[in-house]
């Protein structure tokens, strides 16, 4: 192998690898560090809060001056706005048909008690964890989704002036709610426990099929007709929606629109930079397997040589092959060095400007150099191989 | 391996030759291993093209040429690389060193790959050769003969089933051919092989089961 090598390296150039060295290194840093920098800088946009995604929007009809015309959705209106191409999936908001009330309190002793209602989306909407998020007939346990707003506005409106205790999402997620459902024959009470929050929603959600039951048992017959529609949107900069909305005076959270765009744009950025790096880091993989060519060419007779003596084109390629890998490790590893840097100095200024974002995990930066470090050395390996065999 | 036939073989460019009077082209043709040729033939003969189709690096000829019946068109990459490691050995009249290596480093090049002799016999060879000297020279600056030498050398250090030795003695004097003929009859016999070698003029003085003229 120590011969091979020494036959084979006759001719290598020093430029032409420094030349791929730092075109792949840029085209791989500018890849990996726009998709950090979307991960990084989207919770700034998106508000995200686990629990309702990003991407939908919610849609209701303006009530009128007096109040007393209809707000509710037919269905051939709902039909209608399935069928705009904007539109991905569309849920409706299903209200509770019966009275409910709810108190609150510790070691048994409720201290807060109201009148409130449910409603219900598509569980296919809500993003949670699942086995949470379930109704089961046989029991009396009804996992219920509050708007953070609520929290707000106990916290600082009606317990400051009461001098109740505040309360903070943890600990309103250990309180056993007592639940009271009543319909128009009957009653029942059952134990409620709020298992998230969510900035999306002005809503108390239950899972659909608790609502589904509970419908059906308390109000058999009362109309349904939602009042409000969840509408997940391929593009939420879409002028098309705007101009629907308006045409048949539809109602739109304004500032989730604007905060979906924002993400939207940030999301087309991103891409566009991954884009270009890819496009660099394709160029300089024509750069390498170039430089490869033309050193096999140049030592095109040693290479016949050492096949006629009985090498086999594996292992004749090999030195080659694992020049570019190593070429190619020490890239990566350079690009993640650069961009854990890099990121430690956009961080701080983003922890500065909203204190409260979360740190996402690097992970994905590195599986995704990864993969680009495997692709890109099964390529120079295979073109390598055939390269060398045609020696032969 | 233990036969190599030619049958009607001939190279593509005499194809329109209709003057060819010879022992080996267009003939039938039986090499047997253990024993000794000499293949003789003046210069544009097609000495080297017969060197180079049973060695499977040119396939411009007619005819078939079989290893023990099997015929050598059918052979993939990787049978040709197993044939070069342990059956067949060619020493080339162009001999087809790496200027870049000393004259030990060529001959370890294949001798690496076959682990076949030691580091000793090597030396060995070297001091009878009378090269022991030129051992860590560059073969680049070596003059011809001496090349011849290594050349030899290095297709020795792997076991074989025939040895094809083109034109080996053409810069040598007759003392150091001598030398270098008892050294390759040494090893050829020892391993049982059968020897082919070809001269278009000066050859070594042995004793040859048959003589071909090309």
């Amino acid at each position: 192998m120590r011969l091979v090598w020494k036959l084979l390296r006759q001719h290598i150039s020093g430029l032409q690898l420094l030349g791929f060295f730092l075109a792949n290194l840029l085209g791989m840093l500018i890849v990996l560090l726009a998709l950090q920098f979307y991960r990084d800088v989207r919770p700034v946009f998106s508000q995200d809060d686990g629990v309702i995604n990003n991407d939908y929007l919610i849609l209701s009809k303006k009530i009128s001056a007096i109040g007393f015309g209809t707000t509710s959705f037919s269905d051939s209106e709902i039909k209608e706005i399935e069928k705009q191409p904007f539109t991905k999936r569309i849920g409706t908001f299903t209200a509770s048909q019966y009275k409910v009330s709810c108190s609150m309190g510790i070691d048994g002793v409720a201290n807060f008690g109201t009148q409130m209602y449910f409603e219900s989306v598509p569980d296919n909407f809500v993003d949670t964890d699942k086995s949470q998020w379930k109704y089961d007939e046989n029991s009396d346990f009804v996992p219920i989704i509050l708007p953070r707003s609520y929290l707000t506005i106990y916290n600082f409106g009606f317990a400051q002036s009461r001098s109740l205790p505040k309360l903070s999402e943890g600990v309103i997620s250990m309180i056993d709610m007592m639940v009271i459902l009543r319909g128009d024959a009957k009653e029942r009470r059952m134990r409620g426990k709020v298992i998230g929050f969510t900035n999306r929603l002005n809503t108390i959600l239950v899972p659909e099929s608790f609502m589904q039951w509970s419908n059906q048992e308390f109000a058999p017959n009362a109309d349904i007709e939602p009042t409000r529609l969840i509408v997940e949107v391929g593009n939420p900069t879409d002028d098309r929606i705007a101009k629907f909305i308006q045409k048949h005076g539809y109602d739109i959270d304004e500032d989730k629109l604007q905060a979906g765009k924002a993400t939207y744009f940030l999301k087309v950025m991103s891409a566009i930079v991954m884009g270009v790096g890819l496009l660099i880091s394709a160029l300089s993989f024509f750069i390498l397997m170039l430089s490869i060519y033309l050193l096999v060419q140049k030592n095109t007779v040693k290479l016949q040589n050492l096949l006629l003596i009985g090498y086999s084109p594996a292992r004749v390629s090999l030195p080659y092959q694992l020049l570019t890998i190593g070429m190619n490790a020490f890239v990566l590893l350079m690009a993640l060095g650069i961009l854990y840097w890099l990121r430690s100095q956009y961080m701080e200024m983003l922890w500065a400007m909203f204190p409260s974002i979360e740190e996402t995990s690097m992970w994905p930066a590195y599986v995704l150099g990864g993969i680009l470090f495997l692709l890109v050395s099964v390529l120079n390996v295979i073109a390598i191989r055939r390269k060398v065999s045609k020696c032969f | 391996m233990n036969t190599i036939r030619l049958e009607h073989t001939f190279p593509e460019v005499f194809a329109k030759r209709s003057d060819l009077h010879s022992e080996v082209w267009q003939q039938d043709v039986t090499l047997e291993r253990g024993k000794l040729y000499l293949v003789e033939a003046s210069s544009g003969t097609g000495k080297s093209s017969l060197c180079s189709f049973i060695y499977g690096y040119r396939r411009d000829y007619q005819g078939m040429i079989s290893f023990d019946g099997a015929n050598i068109r059918n052979f993939k990459t990787k049978d040709w690389t197993n044939l070069r490691q342990r059956h067949l050995s060619l020493m080339w009249q162009e001999l087809r060193l790496f200027p870049e290596l000393t004259a030990i480093e060529n001959v370890q090049i294949k001798n690496r790959l076959t682990g076949f002799k030691g580091k000793k016999q090597i030396r060995q060879w070297f001091e009878e050769l009378g090269i022991a000297d030129k051992m860590d020279t560059k073969v680049g600056i070596m003059s011809f003969g001496q090349q011849q030498r290594v050349a030899l050398m290095r297709a020795l250090v792997q076991p074989m089933d025939f040895l094809f030795v083109d034109e080996p003695v053409s810069h040598l004097d007759d003392t150091n051919a001598r030398i270098m003929a008892d050294i390759m009859m040494e090893e050829a016999t020892r391993q049982g092989a059968g020897v082919v070698v070809t001269s278009i003029g000066k050859h070594v003085d042995l004793n040859y089961d048959k003589t071909l003229r090309l």
